[in-house]
């Protein structure tokens, strides 16, 4: 609860600082978040690798954009359908990819994502094709309409605050040790009871509905989409926040989201470089801090500090 | 019937570039139970280093020879530098591996830039006439640096004793190294071949099919299908199941339509997965156990 305190506290902090780029800043944080929370629901603590969770971003964010625009219902009503229909479907979805496992489940995620991503593209008479949809009308609260910085920041904060209460609730309760036992192994969790493919199906639903929840908010809120911020390279991006975050961690996978948009605010002005940052980070990160960066820094600080110290003895 | 003649002579010069793309993968597979994610880069990284050393006046022969062997040496380097510290664990390994696809993306964009580059065909653009199915030029190239590489591979691992000791490791690493069978070396060499069958792959298909730096990812794609189809413990049913997934796709892109061309690759991937993850001629994992 202090943590979600000290997280107002900031937040406020940055809300009133009169900076339309902080304040711009924390929006695309919290609208990245949900799907980054989401994601480590499913591979953090339930050890189950997706590499297209992008496209329920996406498909969230289509959805709410067509059933509001074209069908012209309410844009809150659009964007609950949206939510629910993805989440439908990434039900459906691990009911289809969770027969396999390792390679061959992250294969299968990867061929999910970009069928979603193509099909965004193809069918140009739903989605406008590369051009994309414009003109999705905002969400609005007694007649005042969420479409800028200032005026979206409560309610993507609001839905993100709830995504993590809801995720750490989630955590903490049996069904949160299932979820572990799972990842650590399928065979003895089934010999306790736990039907791990439902499981596995449950929190991909729950995955799901956090990334449309993002999309949907980011569809309304910038008031056009098109599919290329919902490509591979998304996916990608969301590992990199699950991984920085270790994976398992509410509050440091937050970390991860918060260091991805500043990193990549830093490294704007040198063009493309971020992907090579990106990828070197997702390596070395993979590879010394598996637990993740703060981890992992902690770590290298705490080493530093017993080489001083023995330097100092030595003396 | 000349139609249908059409159709399956250019799904087999697909279907060769996929098959030795599927090879990479399973000299990777067989020896550190890695599937390498970045498998597709090294044939973008290939086909755009070729025409790199082109453009800057190299000629093609020697362009191509260096710009292969060049990626299978980065697939030393790779290995040394991400593969070998991770450990064997599955999940790391294929997020490290994206993690250097990504790398080798992003390198590529810094050196070439985001425009599909061309490659000049190797012996000219005039069409062949084979009893009435013409062909560029360069399908022959392919189709015959495919037949040669996959024969030489194939002797390699075969006859030689470097490829026994290779075969070895893939059975069993623990008990080569009991045989005095060096493992890590063993390991560096499975990069080195991937990285170069993959980097020829791309090369001789590059002035068929514009290359850019993310036209790695479908390739890699298409490559892990031949090997989920043809089995990853085996690369002579890799090569089977890239020519397969290369006819497929030709035959669906002429009989159906040419949009449906990159979803039948994923079709194929799904039926395989759920129904027969092993592969047609199963994995090598299945005649161990």
């Amino acid at each position: 609860m202090t943590r979600v305190a000290l997280l107002a506290a900031a937040l406020a902090a940055v809300y009133f600082s009169g900076s339309g780029y902080l304040v711009n800043l924390a929006v695309v944080t919290a609208l990245f978040a949900l799907p980054a929370l989401g994601l480590s629901l499913l591979m953090g603590y339930t050890g189950q690798i997706s590499l297209g969770h992008a496209a329920f971003v996406g498909l969230g964010a289509y959805a709410s954009a067509i059933l509001a625009k074209s069908l012209g219902l309410d844009p809150w009503l659009a964007l609950a359908l949206a939510v629910v229909a993805t989440t439908a479907v990434a039900w459906g979805i691990g009911w289809l990819v969770f027969r396999l496992r390792g390679h061959h489940l992250a294969m299968a995620t990867l061929a999910f994502g970009i069928i979603v991503h193509v099909a965004t593209v193809e069918m140009k008479g739903l989605t406008g094709g590369q051009d994309g949809l414009s003109g999705i009308p905002p969400l609005s609260v007694f007649g005042l309409e969420l479409g800028t910085d200032r005026a979206v920041f409560p309610l993507a904060w609001l839905a993100c605050i709830a995504a993590i209460l809801l995720a750490e609730n989630l955590v903490r309760s049996p069904a949160g040790l299932t979820m572990r036992a799972v990842a650590e192994n399928e065979a003895v969790a089934a010999s306790f009871g736990i039907a791990p493919d439902a499981l596995k199906r449950r929190i991909m639903a729950i995955s799901g509905c956090y990334a449309a929840l993002g999309g949907a908010i980011y569809g309304h809120y910038l008031g056009y989409i098109s599919p290329g911020p919902f490509d591979v390279g998304f996916s990608i991006r969301l590992l990199l926040m699950v991984a920085l975050g270790g994976f398992a961690g509410i509050w440091s996978v937050l970390f991860g989201v918060v260091f991805v948009v500043v990193t990549s605010e830093l490294l704007k002005p040198f063009g493309r470089f971020d992907v090579v940052i990106y990828g070197v980070l997702l390596v070395v990160v993979m590879i010394y801090c598996p637990r993740g960066l703060l981890d992992g820094l902690g770590l290298a600080a705490r080493a530093l500090g017993r080489r001083l110290a023995g330097a100092r003895a030595a003396e | 019937m000349t139609e249908l003649a059409q159709y399956v002579a250019s799904g087999l010069v697909v279907g060769a570039i996929y098959g030795l793309i599927a090879i990479g993968f399973t000299a990777v597979y067989n020896v550190t139970g890695i599937v390498n994610f970045a498998q597709g880069d090294f044939a973008m990284l290939g086909a755009l280093g070729a025409i790199g050393l082109t453009a800057a006046g190299v000629p093609l022969a020697p362009a191509v020879v260096l710009a292969a062997l060049a990626v299978g040496l980065a697939g030393v380097v790779i290995e040394r530098v991400a593969i070998r510290p991770a450990g064997p664990d599955v999940l790391r390994g294929i997020i490290i591996t994206i993690g250097v696809g990504v790398s080798l993306q992003g390198v590529a964009v810094l050196v070439w830039g985001t425009d599909a580059q061309p490659l000049p065909a190797f012996s000219g653009e005039k069409p062949i006439d084979l009893a009435g199915v013409t062909v560029p030029p360069q399908a022959l190239w392919v189709v015959g640096t495919a037949a040669a590489l996959m024969a030489g591979l194939y002797l390699f691992f075969a006859r030689t004793y470097l490829g026994k000791a290779f075969r070895a490791c893939a059975i069993n690493a623990f008990a080569a190294s009991l045989m005095g069978i060096p493992t890590s070396a063993i390991r560096a060499l499975s990069f080195f071949v991937s990285g170069l069958v993959g980097a020829i792959a791309g090369i001789i298909v590059a002035p068929i099919a514009l290359m850019q730096y993310d036209s790695g990812i479908f390739l890699g794609i298409k490559g892990f299908v031949a090997c989920i189809i043809g089995g990853f413990g085996n690369p002579i049913g890799a090569a089977l199941g890239g020519l397969a997934l290369g006819l497929l796709e030709a035959l669906a892109t002429g009989y159906l339509s040419s949009g449906y061309k990159n979803a039948i690759a994923f079709v194929v991937l799904l039926a395989f997965l759920f129904a027969r993850p092993g592969g047609i001629l199963g994995e090598l994992e299945g005649a161990k156990r």
